[in-house]
């Protein structure tokens, strides 16, 4: 037994260094590994934070933060190249109810509302196109209206939801969230601040990160990423009145300003589609404008109020469409895919009833009463309902 | 030189040569989301591979005849 443990160890003493080929495996093994420790470290991090999304998303979140967005945005083009949906497909009996529906009479004096959106598909499904109010205590002018339908012919089975929201009745704030803008000092709750719940009607998603955006921020006057000019910009100024155009300032900023949020090029300028709406360089390295997702967008319209339009399975050029049916004039795009696109309307004060403007929306109708990962535009109404 | 220490001086030089990639990849990323996204693969295969040659290498050894 004695010699044959000795013959063992003086055998195993004996064994070569392993081939070339061996080798060089072990290199990228041990490379890879090397590599590896600091992005475990990395990663460990960011997950170890407060968050309201899985682990998955603020994986997919934390490579977009840490240079990878390029990357990730083609594997995401593939990903949605493969799952594109087909043509046409069984024509629809009816669209979801959004809003309230009210049988109250029409008030006596005149207020305006938004002409009913022109269905693009005939014959119209019940109440397709057709405003109603957000919420069940609107009053005569209500705040928010929503409406849907269907919003292209090709895809009959697609539905766009649209919000039109009364900027004379509102007042926008624009809510930083936990990760989103990153460099922040003073961050705030990132949800709907218990105090002014009384007062909330909707709120709905923020645009891009700026890391990926590769545009601009000011909020509260302090500017945390540099502006960008020719870049869809939505501003608020002093006083409340909000617009959507493309910054041409510089780095001039108007004292005036509240915030002023850019997002990728206009989608729509003064009533007309961007020429350019298929991929180019200045759009970044964002899912290619032509693949059919979830995708949402903010529009103005001529009397200044506000119109926000999502949507699963839209190109960048459907969903400009769907805005400039909605009587957008100027608009920019907002966030992309499920984990990101949430338009929330408030049925009763103190965010009560909360209603995800379509029902296939991914993120809960809570998303906002709790601190969220972005940022978000919370629509207050003025003076209370 | 023994084999032993022939082995020991190869995984030394090996090492070196690791770091010395890891330290490009990490100076010509755009982030830290760049290098995981090449080297997580590039390290789950080489497990794979090293895994499942020795379970082949067992395998031959245990059909190979006694004596």
């Amino acid at each position: 037994m004695h010699s044959l443990g000795v013959d063992d160890r003086a055998r195993r003493r004996e064994i070569p260094p392993p081939g070339l080929w061996r080798r060089a495996r072990r290199v990228i093994l041990i490379a890879a590994f090397i590599c590896l420790v600091p992005v475990a470290v990395s990663w460990v991090h960011t997950l170890r934070r407060p968050r309201n999304v899985s682990w998955s998303i603020a994986t997919v979140e934390w490579a977009r933060a840490h240079g990878a967005n390029p990357l990730v945005s083609q594997v995401e083009n593939w990903y949605y190249e493969l799952n594109a949906p087909s043509k046409g497909g069984p024509p629809l009996k009816s669209l979801p109810q959004v809003g309230v529906t009210t049988a109250s009479a029409q008030p006596r004096v005149h207020i305006y509302r938004p002409p009913r959106v022109k269905p693009l598909i005939h014959p119209a499904l019940p109440g397709e196109g057709v405003w109603h109010p957000a919420s069940a205590v609107a009053g005569r002018r209500p705040p928010v209206l929503l409406t849907t339908f269907r919003s292209d012919p090709e895809y009959p089975q697609f539905i766009a939801g649209v919000a039109w929201i009364d900027s004379g009745r509102t007042h926008l704030d624009y809510v930083p969230g936990l990760a989103e803008p990153p460099e922040l000092e003073s961050r705030g709750p990132a949800e709907v601040p218990p105090a002014k719940r009384d007062r909330i009607a909707a709120t709905f998603n923020g645009g891009f990160p700026l890391e990926t955006s590769n545009a601009g921020l000011v909020y509260r006057g302090e500017v945390l990423a540099p502006m960008v000019n020719g870049i869809a910009t939505l501003v608020e100024y002093r006083g409340g009145r909000v617009d959507i155009r493309p910054w041409e300032n510089g780095e001039n900023i108007n004292p005036n300003i509240v915030f002023a949020k850019q997002n990728l090029p206009p989608i729509i300028e003064e009533g007309k589609l961007n020429p350019n709406l298929s991929d180019g360089p200045e759009w970044g390295a964002t899912v290619n404008n032509a693949i059919r997702v979830w995708r949402s967008g903010l529009g103005i319209d001529k009397r200044g109020n506000l119109i926000y339009a999502a949507a699963n399975y839209q190109t960048v050029e459907s969903l400009a469409k769907v805005l400039q049916r909605a009587g957008a004039v100027r608009a920019l795009e907002l966030d992309i895919n499920e984990d990101w696109t949430s338009f929330i309307s408030y049925r009763r004060p103190g965010a009560k009833e909360p209603s995800n403007l379509l029902p296939e929306m991914f993120r809960p109708n809570t998303r906002y009463l709790e601190p969220d990962e972005r940022d978000f535009f919370a629509v207050y109404v003025k003076g209370g309902r | 030189m023994t084999p032993g220490a022939r082995a020991r001086r190869a995984l030394l030089i090996d090492v070196i040569v690791a770091a010395l990639i890891a330290a490009l990849a990490f100076s010509f990323a755009a982030g830290l989301g760049v290098v995981a996204f090449f080297a997580l693969p590039l390290f789950l295969i080489g497990l794979l591979w090293i895994v499942v040659e020795r379970l082949v290498l067992r395998l031959r050894r245990r059909r190979r005849p006694a004596g």
